[in-house]
C-alpha cells in the first residue's frame, strides 16, 4: 500500500512538473520599459495589452518615474538594470551612453524595415554623440516624414484665442496689438462677469504649476506667450526673431513686454484673483466650465470646444492680432524631446523579440492603434479605404472595446507607453492620409461648420496658419537635430536660484497696483537676479543654444 | 584535571551573570539594529555631500570636491542671504509654536471643566478630527474658504463688505501665526490628549480637600490641576525642541506659493524644493540638510547647558 501511494506521489510529482514546464514554454516574456513619458506605472493592461500578446507573446511592465517619483531612476540605475526599453529625456541619452546603460543596435537596426524609413533622422542623431561611427543608441521619437522646414498643422502652439460668439458679439473688432485685446477682453468681461451658473469669469486665469519648465526659466504662462512676439526662451536667454540671444529681463524682449501686459490686464481687473495660488486642476476645471476668456495653448480648445459648440458658434478659435510675429515650431522632422533605447543587459533571443516589438510599433499597424486607436470602435473604413471618424468620445468616456480585443474601456487598455516612433502628423501609407484625425476628408466634411466659414470670410484664410502665412506674421523655426550640454551642479544649482528668483518676482510683478511699483519691482528682480549669478548662466545658454541657432540657420537656406 | 575542574567550576560560577548580560545584550539587539539601520546607516548618503556627483555616473575619487559644496553656501553674499532667510523663517516658525506650546495644556484643563459630559465628548472629538487628515485636504479646505474665490471672500462681496477679494493665502502678512494657527487647529485637540490623561490622573482627595477649603475653580486650576501637569509639558517642550529644525515640510509644502515663499520656505522645504526641481543638485541639498545637522547638534546643546544651569542636571 505504502509503495503504491509512493509511486503514485512520484508519478503526480512529475507530472505536474511537465505541466509546469509545458506552461512555462507559452509563458509571455515580460519587458521592463523604463519610460518617462508614462502616466501609468505597472503591467499594460486591457486591449493594447491584448494587441501585444496576441502578437508578440510580449507583457510590457512600464515603470513610470511620473507616478512612482524621480528617485526610481536612481534605485534602477545602481541596480545595474534600468529597463529593457527606455524611453528619457533626449538630454539624458549622452549620459546613458557614457555610463553604459543602453546598448548599440546597430547590428538589428537595418532589418527594421518600418523604423528604417526614419534612417537619415537616426543616422543624424547618432552621429552628435560621443560613440564609434555606425553606431546607434537611440531612436528619436514622433518623428515626420516631411522636411525640417515644413509646417503642416493648421494651427500652431500658442496663439490668441477667443469664444466666437463673444468676439461676434462686440462687433468683431480689428484687433491691432496688445492694448486693443485687452480692450476687447475687458468688453467681454463686463458683458459676462459670470458663466452661464453664475460663477465669476474672467479674461484670464493663470497656473503656477508648470513654471520654469521645459528648458525655459520663468513661468510657463509668460514663457508661452513670449513666442507672440517672435521670441523664445533658451533656458535663461531669449532668442529674437532676428537669431541673436537677449536677456530674459531686457524690458525690449518679450518677457517683459507680455509681464506688463498681464499686469496690464490686473489692473483692468482681468486676472482671475485665484491665479498663482491655484493648481492647474482648477484650471482646467474653469476652462471646461467657461470661467476663462482667453485661451493661448492649442490644446486648451480640447477643454471647451465639442461638436455641438463648433455647430452653434460658442467654441474658441484664433482671433488674430496684427502686430504679432508668432514663434512656431516647424514640423518636428528630427523628432520631439524624448528618445528610446534598448537596455544594456538585453542579450540573445530578448533582443531580437524587442526590436521585433518596436519595429511593429513603428509600422502602419502599430501607429494606427496609437494614433487612431480601434476600428469599428474610434473610426470606421469607407469605401475608398480612407478613414472615417466613429466614436470620438472613446477616450473620454471610456467606452468599451470589442469583444475581439478582450473587452474592458478603452481609456484603461490605452497605450500606455505614452510615447511613439511615428509622429501622429506622418502619412498613413495604407490610407494615403496622415494618422491624425484632423487632417481626414471625412472629418474636414464633417467639421464644416457655419463658425468655420465666418471666420474663413472675416479673415480671408483657410485656417490660421494661412491667415499668418498671408499676412508674413509667421516665423517657422526649423527642425534640427540638436541636444543641449546638461549643465553641471554648478550651473544646476544657479538656474535653481535663477528660476525661482524670477518665478517669484513675475508673479508678483503680475499683480502690481501701479505701474511706478511695477518699474521698482523690476529693477529689484534685475539686481536679485545678478546678485545670484544670472550673468554667468546666461553666459553658458548663449553659448550652448548657439550651436542649435547655427543649424536652424543652415537648415532654413 | 583538578585545576582544570577548577577553572571549569570558576567559569561556571561567572556563566549565570555572563549569560544574563548577553541576554540582556539579545534584548536590546533588535533597538541598537534598529536605529543602526534608520539612525546611522544614512548618514552614509553625506558622502554625496563632498563628491560633484551627477547622475547616473557614479561617484569615484575623481567626483571628490571636498568641501566645495559648503563654501558654495556662503560663496555669494546673495546666497548666502537666501540661506539665513530660510534659518530665519524656520526659526520663527518653530519659535512661535514652541512659544505657544501651553496652548494645548490650558486647553485641555479647559475642556476637563466641561461638566456636561456629551458637550465634552463632542468638543474632544471635533477639534481631534483634524489630526486625522491630511495636510493636503486641509489645505483645500483653507483653499475652498479661504481662496480669492472662496466661501469668506464670496460672502464679504455679496454683502458688499468689500469690493475686491482679499487673498488671505497669497498675501505674507501675519504668515508665520497663520501657519501655527493652522497648526493649532489641526493639533491641538490630538496634543490635549496627554495633558486630559495626565488630570485623569490627579488624586481626586487633592482636589475636594481644596474643595472644602473653599477654594474656587480657578484656584484649584492654578494651584492644584497646573502644578500637577508641568511635569508632563516640560517633557513635551523637551522633545519639542528636539525637533525644533524638523517643523516638517507637508504644511509649508501645501500653503506655499510664489507670493509668499519668502517666509514660508523652512529648511526642510528649501532642501526638497532644491533636490525636486527639474534639474537636480544632490550634492548642494545634501549639503543643506547636513547644516540642518549640524544646527540641531548646536541646539541640544545649548537646551543642556540651559537644562544644567536651572534644574542642575543633564539630559545626555
Amino acid at each position: 500500500m505504502k509503495r503504491l501511494l509512493s509511486v503514485l506521489l512520484v508519478c503526480a510529482m512529475v507530472l505536474s512538473m511537465g505541466l509546469i514546464g509545458a506552461v512555462a514554454e507559452e509563458a509571455p516574456l515580460v519587458i521592463d520599459i523604463y519610460d518617462e513619458a508614462a502616466n501609468y506605472n505597472g503591467t499594460q493592461s486591457g486591449w493594447f495589452a491584448k494587441v501585444v500578446k496576441d502578437r508578440f507573446n510580449i507583457e510590457l511592465n512600464i515603470i513610470a518615474p511620473q507616478v512612482v517619483g524621480n528617485e526610481v531612476e536612481a534605485t534602477r540605475l545602481a541596480d545595474g538594470n534600468l529597463g529593457d526599453i527606455i524611453v528619457c529625456d533626449k538630454a539624458k541619452m549622452p549620459g546613458y551612453v557614457s555610463s553604459g546603460v543602453v546598448r548599440d543596435i546597430s547590428d538589428k537596426l537595418p532589418e527594421c524595415e518600418n523604423i528604417m524609413q526614419f534612417q537619415k533622422q537616426i543616422e543624424t542623431y547618432n552621429k552628435g554623440l560621443d560613440v564609434e561611427e555606425g553606431q546607434i543608441y537611440g531612436i528619436p521619437t514622433e518623428m515626420m516624414d516631411t522636411s525640417p522646414t515644413t509646417l503642416t498643422d493648421d494651427m500652431i502652439y500658442s496663439s490668441p484665442q477667443l469664444r466666437w460668439d463673444y468676439y461676434t458679439e462686440i462687433g468683431r473688432p480689428e484687433l491691432n496689438n496688445l492694448d486693443d485685446l485687452l480692450d476687447a477682453l475687458k468688453q467681454i468681461q463686463d458683458a459676462h462677469p459670470t458663466n452661464d451658473d453664475g460663477d465669476h469669469a474672467y479674461a484670464f486665469t493663470l497656473w503656477p504649476d508648470w513654471d520654469g519648465n521645459d528648458n525655459m526659466i520663468g513661468i510657463a504662462n509668460v514663457v508661452q506667450l513670449t513666442t507672440w512676439y517672435g521670441e523664445k526662451l533658451k533656458q535663461s536667454a531669449i532668442l529674437k526673431p532676428d537669431n541673436t540671444f537677449t536677456k530674459v529681463y531686457d524690458r525690449d524682449a518679450a518677457y517683459y513686454k507680455i509681464t506688463k501686459f498681464l499686469n496690464k490686464a490686473y489692473q483692468m481687473g482681468l486676472v482671475d484673483p485665484e491665479s498663482g495660488e491655484q493648481p492647474w486642476d482648477d484650471v482646467a476645471n474653469k476652462l471646461s466650465t467657461g470661467r476663462a476668456y482667453l485661451m493661448w495653448y492649442s490644446w486648451q480648445q480640447g477643454f471647451w470646444n465639442s461638436v455641438d459648440r463648433l455647430n452653434n458658434g460658442t467654441a474658441f478659435t484664433v482671433i488674430p492680432v496684427k502686430d504679432m510675429y508668432f514663434y512656431a515650431d516647424a514640423d518636428r522632422y528630427y523628432g520631439s524631446d524624448r528618445m528610446f533605447g534598448v537596455g544594456a543587459n538585453v542579450e540573445g533571443e530578448k533582443y531580437d523579440r524587442i526590436m521585433e516589438f518596436l519595429d511593429w510599433y513603428a509600422s502602419p499597424e502599430g501607429a494606427t492603434f496609437q494614433h487612431d486607436g480601434i476600428e469599428g470602435l474610434n473610426y470606421t473604413v469607407g469605401e475608398d479605404g480612407k478613414f472615417i471618424p466613429y466614436k470620438d468620445n472613446a477616450l473620454m468616456d471610456n467606452l468599451p472595446v470589442p469583444e475581439e480585443y478582450g473587452g474592458g474601456g478603452y481609456s484603461d487598455g490605452n497605450n500606455a507607453i505614452n510615447q511613439w516612433i511615428v509622429s501622429a502628423n506622418c502619412v498613413n501609407p495604407v490610407t494615403g492620409e496622415r494618422y491624425a484625425q484632423k487632417f481626414w476628408q471625412s472629418y474636414k466634411d464633417m467639421t464644416m461648420t457655419d463658425m468655420k466659414k465666418e471666420w474663413q470670410e472675416t479673415f480671408d484664410a483657410e485656417d490660421p496658419v494661412d491667415y499668418m502665412k498671408k499676412n508674413n506674421q509667421l516665423l517657422a523655426s526649423p527642425s534640427v537635430d540638436f541636444t543641449a550640454k546638461e549643465y553641471d551642479n554648478d550651473l544646476s544649482a544657479l538656474r535653481v536660484d535663477v528660476n525661482n528668483q524670477l518665478c517669484q518676482y513675475t508673479w508678483n510683478l503680475i499683480f502690481c497696483e501701479t505701474d511706478d511699483d511695477f518699474e521698482a519691482l523690476w529693477d529689484e528682480m534685475i539686481e536679485q537676479l545678478n546678485g545670484f549669478g544670472y550673468e554667468e548662466l546666461y553666459a553658458f545658454d548663449c553659448e550652448n543654444y548657439q550651436v542649435e541657432v547655427d543649424a536652424k540657420i543652415a537648415a532654413a537656406e | 584535571m583538578r585545576s582544570a575542574a577548577n577553572t571549569g567550576s570558576v567559569n561556571a560560577r561567572l556563566d549565570p551573570k555572563k549569560k544574563r548580560s548577553y541576554q540582556e545584550f539579545l534584548y536590546i539587539l533588535p533597538f541598537i539594529l534598529l536605529v543602526g539601520i534608520f539612525s546611522y546607516f544614512p548618514l552614509y548618503g553625506w558622502i554625496y555631500a563632498f563628491h560633484d556627483y551627477q547622475p547616473p555616473k557614479p561617484i569615484t575619487a575623481e567626483t571628490f570636491v571636498g568641501l566645495k559644496w559648503f563654501y558654495y553656501i556662503v560663496s555669494n553674499p546673495v546666497r548666502t542671504a537666501d540661506v539665513l532667510r530660510v534659518l530665519r523663517n524656520t526659526f520663527a516658525i518653530s519659535g512661535i509654536s514652541l512659544f505657544f506650546s501651553w496652548f494645548p495644556m490650558i486647553f485641555a484643563v479647559f475642556l476637563n471643566e466641561i461638566k456636561c459630559r456629551p458637550y465634552q465628548k463632542f468638543v474632544q472629538t471635533v477639534t481631534t478630527l483634524p489630526n486625522f487628515i491630511s495636510w493636503v485636504l486641509v489645505f483645500s479646505i483653507a483653499f475652498n474658504v479661504f481662496g480669492s474665490n472662496g466661501a469668506v471672500n464670496s460672502v464679504m462681496m455679496d454683502a458688499g463688505l468689500i469690493d475686491k477679494p482679499i487673498s488671505f493665502l497669497k498675501s505674507k502678512d501675519h504668515l508665520w501665526f497663520k501657519m501655527w494657527l493652522w497648526l493649532t487647529w489641526k493639533n491641538a485637540g490630538w496634543a490635549a490628549i496627554m495633558y486630559l490623561a495626565a488630570i485623569t490622573g490627579i488624586d481626586e482627595q487633592m482636589i475636594e480637600a481644596a474643595r472644602v477649603d473653599g477654594a474656587t475653580r480657578m484656584q484649584i486650576i492654578r494651584h492644584i490641576i497646573i502644578p500637577s501637569i508641568l511635569p508632563t509639558y516640560f517633557v513635551i517642550v523637551m522633545l519639542n525642541i528636539a525637533s525644533f529644525l524638523n517643523n516638517g515640510m507637508e504644511q509649508y509644502y501645501v500653503f506655499q506659493n510664489d507670493f509668499n515663499r519668502k517666509y514660508i520656505e523652512v529648511l526642510d522645504l528649501y532642501v526638497y524644493n532644491y533636490a525636486r526641481s527639474s534639474i537636480k543638485n544632490y550634492p548642494l541639498s545634501t549639503a543643506i540638510s547636513m547644516l540642518k545637522s549640524i544646527v540641531s547638534v548646536a541646539l541640544l546643546a545649548a537646551t543642556n547647558a540651559v537644562s544644567k544651569l536651572i534644574r542642575g542636571e543633564s539630559f545626555i
